[in-house]
C-alpha cells in the first residue's frame, strides 16, 4: 500500500499552452461581468428602497432558503433533480478552487486523505448526481411536461450544456486516470470505470490525443456556461440569494406600500417600469421560471388567464428584447405591454399571497399586480364597474355593498350590545365590519360573536352608525387614495375613544389594523374572533361541554392564515366544538382562496371560472357535513359554491362562532 | 271654479285619463265647479264622446298643428286654452308628455305644479297633494300657493269618473292660434312593444331562481308577465345554469332595477340578489321554504311550490284582468 | 359649444329605510350620519355633457345651487372635468320651491352670460319634484325637451333623443335649450379620476351670493311662494310579509293574484 499522506495527483497532465485557459477565463469572466453589469444597471433605474435593513434576520433567511433550500424542497420531485445539480454545482466549485489554490498559489492543500476523500471521492460522486439531475430535470420537461414548468426551451438547452460539461468532465478524468496509470485512480469511482472501459477500447495514444481535444472542449463548455449564465434564468444562481437576502422580512400582510399624495410628479401606482422599485426589478432577474406561482394561484388553477409566473417573465424579458438599450421598455406602460399584463388578468388576483409563498426566491409578484392596479384606478380610472360601484359606494356611504338594505345595527336588534360612545370604558372594541353587518348571511355570525362575548362577560361595544369600513377593499382594488383617507378617519375615531383592544371577525379588518394601520398612527392590539374566543375557552370563560354532531372542515382565509400565519385558534374551536374534522387537501400556509379577496367578492367571474366552486369542490371532497369559515367573504363565496356544487347532500356553511354558539345553545336547551 | 283635466288623444280614454277625470270630478265637486275635459292631439272622436259622459264640457284641439306631438306647439295650445278657462286646477295624468308640459304651463298661467301625486285634497280652499318622497320612503303633503294648481298624478290610483246621469256634455273646439315656428321639432318617433323595455325601466317585474328547476319554468313565467305587462329576470343561479339569457340578472353584479312590483318566484333572496331591486316599491315572492329571506323583504308572498302556483295564477289573473 | 350643468346635492338617497329618520320641525329627513351625494341624474347630465363636449368641443360650466357643502359637489364635477365651477349660496330656506330654485339658476345663469346648453337631470332622488328643468326653461325664454338620453350635432340645430313611455323620439332644436337629462346605458358617471380629484382641490371654485344675482333674496331665503311642504311623515311599512290565506291552494292563488292586480293598477 503506497502512503496515503503523498496522494495527489498531477494538475494540468497532458496540457500546454494553458496560458490560452487563462485568457479564455478571462473572457468568459468580463462577458459574464458584462451581463451582470447589464442587470445591475436596469435595476438601479428602480424607485428607492432599504432592503438592507435587519442584517440578522436576513442572513438567517438566507441559510434557510439559499443554502438550505427551504421552498424549494417542499416539492418532492423537483426538490431532488434540483439539489443533486445545486449541491453538484457548490461542490464542484470547491474543488476547482482547491485545484486553482495548490496550482496556482502553490498552498498545498490537494493533498492525502483530503484529495483521495474529497477532491477525489465526492467530487466524483457530485459530478455524477448533477448528471442524473439533469437526466431527471430533461424528462420532466421534455416528456412529461408539466404546462406550468414549460415558459421557453431556454431551460433544455442549459440542461444540455451542463450534461455536457459533466459528461466531458468524466471522460477526461478517465482518460487521464488510465494514461497515466494514476494509482489513486479507484478513489474517483466514476472516473475510474470510464478508465477501465476506455482501456479495453482505445490505445494509451489514443486516449492522450483525445484526452486532449476533450479537455479544450470541456474548458470551452464551462468558460461558454460562465459567459452565458448571466444572460440566461441561470443567473438566479446569484440573483437568487440577493433575492432571498433582499426580501420582504414582515408578514405578507404589510407588504403594500402606502403612497406620498403631495408628490405631483410619481403616477400614482406603476406606469412604466421605472415606477418599480430595484427590488422588483431585481425580482424579475431572480425568477427561476419553476412555475409554483401559478400553479397555486387561484384564479389560474380555475382557468383564468392571470398567471404570476409570466408577470414575471414576460416583463423580464420585455427589457432583456431592449438589450443594451433597456430605454424602450422603460419607456411605455406596463399595462397590456406583454400577454401577462393584460388589463383583464389585473383584476383576476385575488390577493391571496399564495404565490409569494410559494416562490422559493421570494419574489413579490401581488404587490406588482397591485402597483398596476393602482395605476389602472387612480390615473386611467379604468377597472371593472361593479368594482366601481362599491368604490363609489365606500366614498358616498363608508360600505362597499351597494343597495344592501341593512343598517350596521340591524344585527344587534333584540341584543343587548352597547354602542362605544355611550361605553366609553368598555375594554374591548368589537368591530363589526361591513361584511359582518350589511350581509344578512353574516348578521348571524356577529350575532354569535356578540353573545359569545357577552356570555364569557367580556365588556364590550360596538361603534354602531358611527363603524365605516377600514378601507381594506379600496386598497385591494387600488383605490390607494381613498384607503388613505378611511384610514385616517377611523384612525383619529378610533384614537378619540382610546381604544386598545379590538375584536373583529374579519380576516380583511384583522390584517388591516394589525398591520397596516400602525403605519397611521393607529396601535391597538388586534384579535380575530376565532383567537378571542379561543383565548376566552382556554381562560376557562367560556365552558362548552356538548359538541356540534358533525364532521367540519376548516377553511382558512387567506387574511388570517397565509397573510399572518394564524392557523391553529380556528382549528382549536373546531377540534372541541364538533365531531370530528377533516382538512381538506390544500389548508393552511398552502390554503386555496374562497375566491372573495382583493375586491374580487364584488365582480361577477365567468360561470365555468370561479374560485369560490373549486374551494367548494375541494371542501366537498372531505366529505365533511359542515364547512368552517371565519370570514364572511369566504361565507358569502363558499355558501354559493356549496349551494350551486352540493346537489343532493346536506352541507352548511359555518362561521367558527356560529358552531361555538351552537353548541352552547344545546345545552342551555338541555 | 272650474276643474280642467287634460288628455291626450293619441292615448285613449284609458285607466289613466280614466282616473284623472275621476281624480278631476270629485275635486270639482269640493269646490263647487264645473269638471271641463280637453282633449289634445289628432281627432278621437270615441275618445271625445266617451269622456263626454264624464265631463261637464268638453274641449277638443285637434287643429292640423297639433297632428302630432310637438312640446313648444303643444305647449302654446294648452296654454291659451287654460288662460280662457281660467280654471282653478289643471290635471294631467303621469305620462311623459304631461310630465314635460305641466310645470311649464303652470309658469306661463303663474300657477303652481306639482306632481306625482297620490291624493288630493282642499283645505281652507288651497288645493294640497300628496305624493312619495326620498324615494318612496316617506309621503309629503304639498299645498300650492298660486293659481290655477298643475297637478300630475298617479294616475291609475285614482278611482275612475262615474257617468253622469244628465246629458252629455257639448263638445267644443276653440280656435286657438299656432301659427309660431317652434323652436324645437320631433322629427322621428319609435315605439318599442311592451316587454321590450329595458329592465331597468320595467315597471313589473317577474323573476325566477335555481328553484325552478329548469329553463322550460321560464315560458309559464312569460305567460304571466304577459297578463300583466311584466318583464322577466333571473337571479345569478339560473342565468348561471344557463336556463335565461346572462343580461337578465339582477344584483349586485347584475341589472339594479326599480319596478313598482317585483315578484320573485323561487328565489331565496340572497343579498348579492337583493342588491339589485333595493328600488322596487312592492316585493312578492312565491318560495316553498317559509323561512327563505326573501320574505323578510316581501309586502305579500306565498309559501308553495311554483308549480302549483303558476297554473293557477294564470287563470286568476286572466279572470281579473277582463 | 357653452353647456351649463345644474348639480343638486342631495341625502344620499341609500340610506336604509330602517335607518331614514323625519324632522317634523323643518319637514325634511334627518341627515344622520349619512352623506350628502350630487344627484344621480344630474351626475348623468354631467356625463353627457362631458361626452357632447367630446365631440363638439366647448365648455361646460357647472353650477350649484346649496350651501356651503356644495363645494363637494363641484369639486367632484370638476374632478370629471368640468371646465369651470359655480356656487350660488344658499343662505336661506333649506329646501326653496322649485320656482325659486328655477328662479335663482336662471339668474345665475345670466350673470355668467353666453350659453348654449342647459342641462338638469330629470328629478332629483330627495324631493323628486320634476319641475327645475321646465321651470328653469320658462325663466330663461328657451325651448326644453325632457327625459333626454343623447345630444348630438345635427347640420341644423342639436338632434335631442328622449325617452318615452313606450320607446323614444328624437327631436331638433334650435339653442339655446334647456334639457332635462334620464339616464341609459351610455350615460352612467364616469368614475373620477384620483389625479383629477387631487387637482380639482386646487381649482377655483367662483362663489356667488343670492344678492350678487340679482333676486329677490328675501323671498329665496325664505323658500319662495310658489308651494309648501306642510307636512311630511313616514308611511307606516307593513314590515313583515302577509302571507295570502285561505283554506285551500285555489283562494290562496286567488289573493295573491287579487294583490298583484292591486300593486300593478297603482303604478
Ligand atoms: C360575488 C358574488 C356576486 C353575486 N352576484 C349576484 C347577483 O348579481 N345576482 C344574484 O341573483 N345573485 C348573485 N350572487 C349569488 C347569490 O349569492 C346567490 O347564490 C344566488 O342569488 C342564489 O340564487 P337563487 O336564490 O335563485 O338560488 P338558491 O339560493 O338555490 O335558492 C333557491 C330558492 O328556491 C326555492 N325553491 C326551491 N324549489 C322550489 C319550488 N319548487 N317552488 C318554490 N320555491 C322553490 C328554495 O326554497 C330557495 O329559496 C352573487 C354571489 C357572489 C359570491
Ligand atoms: S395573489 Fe393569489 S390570485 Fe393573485 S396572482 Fe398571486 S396566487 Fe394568483
Ligand atoms: S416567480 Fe418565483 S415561483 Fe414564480 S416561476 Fe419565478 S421563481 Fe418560480
Amino acid at each position: 500500500m503506497i502512503d496515503q499522506q503523498i496522494a495527489t495527483r498531477q494538475v494540468l497532465w497532458n496540457i500546454t499552452h494553458d496560458w490560452v485557459m487563462y485568457v479564455l477565463f478571462a473572457v468568459s469572466l468580463a462577458i459574464a461581468g458584462y451581463g451582470i453589469y447589464l442587470r445591475l444597471s436596469i435595476w438601479r433605474r428602480g424607485v428607492a428602497v432599504d432592503r438592507f435593513d435587519r442584517p440578522a434576520e436576513r442572513i438567517k433567511l438566507l441559510l434557510r432558503h439559499a443554502l438550505l433550500q427551504g421552498r424549494t424542497v417542499r416539492e418532492r420531485y423537483a426538490a431532488i433533480f434540483h439539489s443533486f445539480i445545486f449541491t453538484g454545482f457548490i461542490i464542484l466549485f470547491i474543488a476547482t478552487t482547491v485545484v486553482m489554490l495548490d496550482h496556482r498559489f502553490g498552498i498545498p492543500i490537494m493533498r492525502g486523505a483530503f484529495y483521495l476523500y474529497f477532491q477525489s471521492f465526492v467530487v466524483d460522486v457530485f459530478g455524477a448526481m448533477v448528471l442524473v439531475g439533469v437526466g431527471i430535470a430533461t424528462v420532466r420537461r421534455a416528456v412529461i411536461r408539466p404546462k406550468k414548468l414549460v415558459y421557453t426551451d431556454e431551460a433544455l438547452r442549459i440542461l444540455a450544456l451542463i450534461f455536457l460539461m459533466a459528461l466531458t468532465g468524466f471522460l477526461i478524468e478517465g482518460w487521464r486516470i488510465a494514461a497515466t496509470n494514476d494509482p489513486w485512480g479507484a478513489w474517483s469511482p466514476f472516473g475510474y470505470l470510464v478508465a477501465r472501459l476506455s482501456e479495453s477500447l482505445m490505445s494509451v495514444e489514443t486516449m492522450t490525443t483525445a484526452h486532449l481535444w476533450t479537455w479544450w472542449l470541456h474548458s470551452a463548455l464551462v468558460f461558454g456556461f460562465i459567459a452565458w449564465a448571466p444572460y440566461t434564468k441561470l443567473i438566479h444562481i446569484l440573483t437568487g440569494p440577493l433575492n432571498i437576502y433582499t426580501a420582504r422580512l414582515d408578514p405578507s400582510g404589510v407588504i403594500l406600500k402606502t403612497l406620498d399624495f403631495e408628490n405631483q410628479d410619481a403616477p400614482l401606482g406603476v406606469k412604466t417600469l421605472a415606477n418599480f422599485t430595484w427590488k422588483d426589478l431585481a425580482d424579475f432577474d431572480a425568477c427561476t421560471e419553476c412555475g409554483r406561482c401559478t400553479q397555486v394561484c387561484p384564479a389560474n388553477t380555475v382557468g383564468k388567464s392571470l398567471s404570476p409566473r409570466d408577470i414575471i417573465l414576460d416583463l423580464r424579458d420585455l427589457i432583456r428584447a431592449g438589450g443594451s438599450d433597456p430605454m424602450l421598455a422603460f419607456e411605455q406602460p406596463v399595462v397590456n405591454a406583454v400577454p401577462a399584463t393584460a388589463a383583464e388578468a389585473l383584476w383576476e388576483c385575488t390577493t391571496c399571497g399564495a404565490c409569494m409563498e410559494a416562490c422559493p426566491v421570494f419574489i413579490e409578484q401581488m404587490p406588482k399586480i397591485l402597483d398596476l392596479r393602482r395605476f389602472q384606478v387612480m390615473e386611467e380610472s379604468d377597472f371593472p364597474e361593479t368594482m366601481q360601484e362599491a368604490i363609489t359606494s365606500l366614498e358616498s356611504r363608508g360600505h362597499p355593498f351597494r343597495g344592501t338594505q341593512s343598517t350596521r345595527v340591524d344585527w344587534a336588534e333584540g341584543l343587548n350590545v352597547s354602542i362605544m360612545a355611550d361605553a366609553r370604558d368598555a375594554d374591548v372594541l368589537f368591530w363589526v365590519g361591513c361584511g359582518g353587518a350589511l350581509i344578512e348571511r353574516n348578521q348571524k355570525v356577529v350575532r354569535a360573536t356578540a353573545r359569545l362575548l357577552e356570555k364569557a362577560g367580556v365588556r364590550f361595544a360596538i361603534l354602531g352608525r358611527e363603524e365605516k369600513c377600514t378601507g381594506d377593499p379600496a386598497r385591494r382594488i387600488g383605490n390607494e387614495f381613498l384607503y388613505d383617507m378611511m384610514v385616517r378617519e377611523n384612525v383619529d375615531l378610533l384614537n378619540g375613544y382610546g381604544v386598545k383592544q379590538i375584536v373583529t371577525s374579519c380576516p380583511h379588518c384583522f390584517n388591516t389594523f394589525l398591520n397596516e394601520y400602525p403605519q397611521f398612527g393607529g396601535r391597538f392590539e388586534v384579535w380575530h374572533h376565532s383567537e378571542f374566543l379561543s383565548k376566552l375557552i382556554e381562560d376557562g370563560r367560556l365552558a362548552l361541554s356538548e359538541k356540534l354532531d358533525a364532521s367540519v372542515t376548516f377553511h382558512d382565509p387567506c387574511y388570517l392564515g397565509r397573510h399572518n400565519g394564524r392557523f391553529d385558534a380556528p382549528r382549536q374551536i373546531v377540534r372541541i366544538a364538533s365531531r370530528s374534522s377533516v382538512e381538506m387537501a390544500q389548508t393552511r400556509e398552502n390554503g386555496f382562496c374562497c375566491g372573495g379577496g382583493g375586491g374580487m367578492s364584488f365582480v361577477d367571474e365567468p360561470k365555468d371560472k370561479r374560485v369560490n366552486q373549486e374551494r367548494a369542490r375541494q371542501a366537498l371532497e372531505t366529505g365533511a357535513d359542515v364547512v368552517a369559515v371565519g370570514c364572511p367573504f369566504c361565507m358569502t363565496m363558499l355558501e354559493d359554491g356549496i349551494n350551486a356544487r352540493k346537489g343532493d347532500r346536506d352541507v352548511r356553511v359555518m362561521d367558527v362562532a356560529e358552531i361555538l354558539w351552537q353548541t352552547m345553545e344545546v345545552e342551555s336547551k338541555k | 271654479m272650474d276643474i280642467l283635466i287634460i288628455s291626450f288623444s293619441n292615448s285613449d280614454y284609458d285607466r289613466a285619463a280614466q282616473g284623472v277625470a275621476g281624480a278631476g270630478r270629485n275635486l270639482a265637486t269640493v269646490l263647487g265647479g264645473r269638471l271641463r275635459a280637453v282633449v289634445i292631439g289628432p281627432g278621437n272622436a270615441a275618445m271625445n264622446s266617451r269622456l263626454a259622459a264624464v265631463a261637464d264640457e268638453v274641449i277638443v284641439a285637434d287643429q292640423a298643428e297639433l297632428a302630432e306631438y310637438q312640446p313648444e306647439i303643444f305647449l302654446q295650445a294648452l296654454t291659451s286654452i287654460c288662460r280662457d278657462a281660467a280654471p282653478a286646477a289643471v290635471l294631467f295624468g303621469n305620462d311623459t308628455y304631461s310630465q314635460e308640459l305641466a310645470p311649464r304651463l303652470a309658469h306661463r298661467l303663474s300657477g303652481s305644479a306639482a306632481g306625482d301625486g297620490i291624493e288630493l285634497a282642499v283645505d281652507n280652499g288651497a288645493i294640497r297633494v300628496r305624493r312619495s318622497v326620498y324615494g318612496g320612503k316617506a309621503v309629503a303633503t304639498i299645498e300650492l300657493k298660486r293659481s290655477p294648481a298643475v297637478l300630475w298624478l298617479r294616475a291609475r290610483a285614482f278611482e275612475p269618473a262615474p257617468e253622469k246621469d244628465s246629458a252629455t256634455a257639448a263638445i267644443t273646439r276653440p280656435a286657438v292660434d299656432l301659427s309660431m315656428r317652434a323652436p324645437t321639432q320631433i322629427i322621428e318617433r319609435k315605439s318599442e312593444g311592451a316587454g321590450e323595455a329595458r329592465l331597468e325601466d320595467a315597471r313589473v317585474i317577474i323573476s325566477g331562481g335555481r328553484g325552478l328547476g329548469g329553463p322550460e319554468p321560464f315560458a309559464d313565467l312569460q305567460d304571466v308577465a304577459g297578463l300583466i305587462g311584466a318583464q322577466l329576470a333571473a337571479s345569478r343561479a339560473a342565468c348561471d345554469s344557463g336556463w335565461c339569457p346572462p343580461s337578465w340578472q339582477v344584483g349586485q353584479t347584475g341589472k339594479k332595477v326599480a319596478p313598482g312590483l317585483y315578484i320573485a318566484v323561487a328565489i331565496r333572496g340572497a343579498s348579492q340578489h337583493m342588491a339589485g331591486i333595493s328600488d322596487a316599491r312592492v316585493i312578492a315572492a312565491i318560495n316553498i321554504d317559509a323561512d327563505a329571506p326573501i320574505f323578510k323583504h316581501c309586502r305579500f308572498g306565498i309559501v308553495e311550490d311554483y308549480k302549483n302556483v303558476i297554473p293557477l295564477l294564470k287563470e286568476k289573473l286572466a279572470a281579473l284582468q277582463r | 359649444m357653452n353647456i351649463i350643468v345644474c348639480l343638486k346635492q342631495i341625502l344620499d338617497p341609500e340610506v336604509p329605510a330602517r335607518d331614514f329618520r323625519i324632522d317634523a320641525e323643518k319637514k325634511e329627513a334627518v341627515r344622520g350620519t349619512a352623506n350628502l351625494v350630487t344627484n344621480i341624474f344630474c351626475e348623468n347630465a354631467l356625463e353627457t355633457a362631458l361626452q357632447l363636449r367630446e365631440k363638439t368641443g366647448g365648455r361646460i360650466t357647472a353650477l350649484v345651487f346649496a350651501p356651503e357643502s356644495g363645494e363637494d359637489a363641484l369639486r367632484k364635477a370638476l374632478a370629471m372635468k368640468a371646465d369651470e365651477a359655480v356656487l350660488v349660496i344658499n343662505d336661506g330656506h333649506p329646501h326653496p320651491d322649485p320656482l325659486a330654485v328655477a328662479h335663482v339658476l336662471a339668474a345665475a345663469i345670466s350673470k355668467i352670460g353666453v350659453f348654449d346648453l342647459v342641462m338638469v337631470g330629470r328629478e332629483s332622488g330627495d324631493w323628486g319634484v320634476g319641475q327645475t328643468g321646465g321651470l328653469l326653461a320658462e325663466e330663461l325664454g328657451v325651448p326644453c325637451i325632457s327625459f333626454v338620453d343623447n345630444l348630438e350635432n345635427g347640420t341644423d340645430g342639436l338632434i335631442v333623443t328622449r325617452q318615452t313611455d313606450n320607446g323614444w323620439e328624437k327631436a331638433r332644436s334650435t339653442t339655446p335649450l334647456v334639457v332635462t337629462i334620464t339616464n341609459n346605458e351610455y350615460n352612467v358617471p364616469r368614475i373620477p379620476k384620483t389625479r383629477d380629484i387631487m387637482m380639482s382641490a386646487r381649482q377655483p371654485i367662483t362663489r356667488l351670493t343670492l344678492d350678487e344675482i340679482g333676486v329677490d333674496a328675501a323671498s329665496i331665503r325664505a323658500g319662495g311662494n310658489y308651494y309648501e311642504i306642510v307636512d311630511i311623515s313616514i308611511p307606516v311599512k307593513e314590515v313583515t310579509c302577509e302571507f295570502v290565506t285561505g283554506d285551500s291552494l285555489d283562494e290562496r292563488v286567488d289573493q295573491f293574484a287579487k294583490r298583484i292586480i292591486e300593486v300593478t293598477q297603482a303604478l
